[in-house]
């Protein structure tokens, strides 16, 4: 194209050349959107992730839930524990005898507790005499 | 006009056979407004079936108005041997008016000279054959009033429009821009957020290790809470009437006997415990026996 063309068409070129830049820019735009929609739903679920496995690792994974356990032992009166092992990854306890009340607050106790209950079992033994079985891990 | 040889870039001046010249004293003041009025003031004098370009500058206290056909020059040019794109402006004759009060010698049959301050092509046979022709050296007059051959040509859009199309969209563009810095930098208080968290754990920065925590984790949590809301939902099924015989709770179920002080709570039990989404099973002595998978 020779430069007398050019010259011929500057406006033309000037009005081309805006229309290029505006849809460059436009494009930028669009661009811009898509990358920072992806990156948003990528960062965000990063932060949920992150957040969850702390809470999780902090409720079923906690040192201190160890520590917890031996409150089986003292909860009741100890002529109502038939049994009670204690290891670094569990807890076996084994009541007899025990009243309503005495259930429900052993049963609170393990219930607000993040233990995992492996194991529970309750009988009725006679008029609101309860016996119960529990192993929860940690 | 002989033929011309030549590889360099030269300037024309056009004789007055190649334009029409009008010269008016005009209430405008500047020159894009002359030269919108310009058209009208050449209807009577050109051939409407032709297109004609012009040119306008102010002399002295009128305007000179100048009509010329480009394609005409151009076409005369590259006959005498001349490319379009050696030519670098353009004058007219009318520009050298001061120095043609006595007239040029132009060749064989013509010459030019100023006549009651225009520039006039006249046959060399009117002039007396001892008229002593003034001799000019182009190098040493200064003409001020020469087009770029290539503004000559119309644009299809005017300067005006030009401007304001550009403007626009240059505005336009700006606009996106800004609008793309501002959504890019949108995210950076996330970004910011997770730093932080990735900071103070720095192995829960990959992906990887963060799903295979949650897929050790996530069962647990689970079924724990599902455990525990049975547990509850069991306890608000008891009432002074009816009371717990047996629970069990493992990992994969939870089955439990509950017991009516009469057989007219049996019913309303039943509907409450399957309402729990248990499996109910009717027993003797007015228990009923419940499950659910955990």
């Amino acid at each position: 194209m020779s430069l007398m063309t050019l010259k011929r068409f500057k406006n033309e070129l000037i009005v081309l050349m805006a229309l290029l830049f505006a849809l460059y820019a436009f494009s930028y735009k669009l661009s811009a959107k898509n990358f920072v929609s992806d990156k948003k739903n990528i960062i965000q679920s990063s932060i949920r992730e992150i957040t969850r496995v702390s809470e999780l690792k902090k409720l079923w994974a906690n040192k201190k839930t160890s520590k917890q356990a031996k409150i089986f032992k003292t909860i009741v009166s100890s002529n109502k524990i038939e049994s009670f092992k204690k290891t670094s990854e569990k807890v076996t306890v084994s009541y007899s005898n025990l009243t309503i009340n005495e259930l429900n607050k052993i049963t609170k106790k393990f219930m607000n507790t993040p233990f995992q209950i492996t194991k529970l079992k309750i009988d009725e033994r006679g008029k609101e005499k309860y016996s119960m079985e529990l192993t929860c891990k940690w | 006009m002989e033929n011309v040889d030549t590889n360099q870039n030269i300037d024309i001046i056009l004789t007055p056979q190649f334009y029409t010249f009008i010269k008016e004293e005009l209430g405008v003041k500047f020159t894009y407004q002359a030269k919108q009025i310009a058209p009208s003031l050449f209807d009577d004098y050109l051939d409407t079936k032709q297109t004609y370009q012009y040119h306008v500058y102010k002399c002295n206290d009128k305007w000179c108005f100048f009509a010329y056909n480009i394609d005409e020059v151009t076409l005369f040019l590259e006959k005498k041997g001349l490319k379009i794109e050696q030519i670098g402006k353009i004058f007219f004759a009318q520009d050298m008016d001061s120095y043609l009060e006595k007239a040029i010698d132009l060749g064989h049959d013509s010459v030019l000279q100023s006549l009651d301050g225009t520039v006039t092509l006249l046959p060399k046979r009117l002039m007396s054959s001892d008229y002593i022709y003034n001799e000019i050296d182009l190098n040493k007059i200064s003409l001020q009033n020469g087009i770029a051959i290539s503004s000559s040509y119309d644009s299809f859009i005017p300067l005006k429009q030009t401007i304001l199309i550009t403007s626009l969209l240059a505005i336009l563009g700006g606009i996106f821009i800004v609008e793309g810095n501002r959504v890019k930098s949108s995210i950076a208080n996330e970004k910011e957020k997770l730093d932080i968290l990735v900071s103070k754990n720095s192995r829960l920065s990959s992906n990887r290790v963060r799903k295979s925590i949650l897929g050790t984790y996530e069962p647990i949590d689970k079924r724990e809470r599902l455990k525990r809301d049975t547990i509850e939902e069991v306890s608000k099924l008891m009432t002074k009437n009816i009371s717990l015989k047996n629970i069990t709770v493992d990992d994969s179920k939870i089955v439990v006997t509950l017991k009516a002080k009469n057989a007219s709570a049996i019913k309303p039990l039943i509907k409450k415990a399957k309402a729990k989404m248990f499996k109910v099973k009717k027993e003797a002595n007015n228990q009923i026996k419940m499950e659910k998978s955990i």
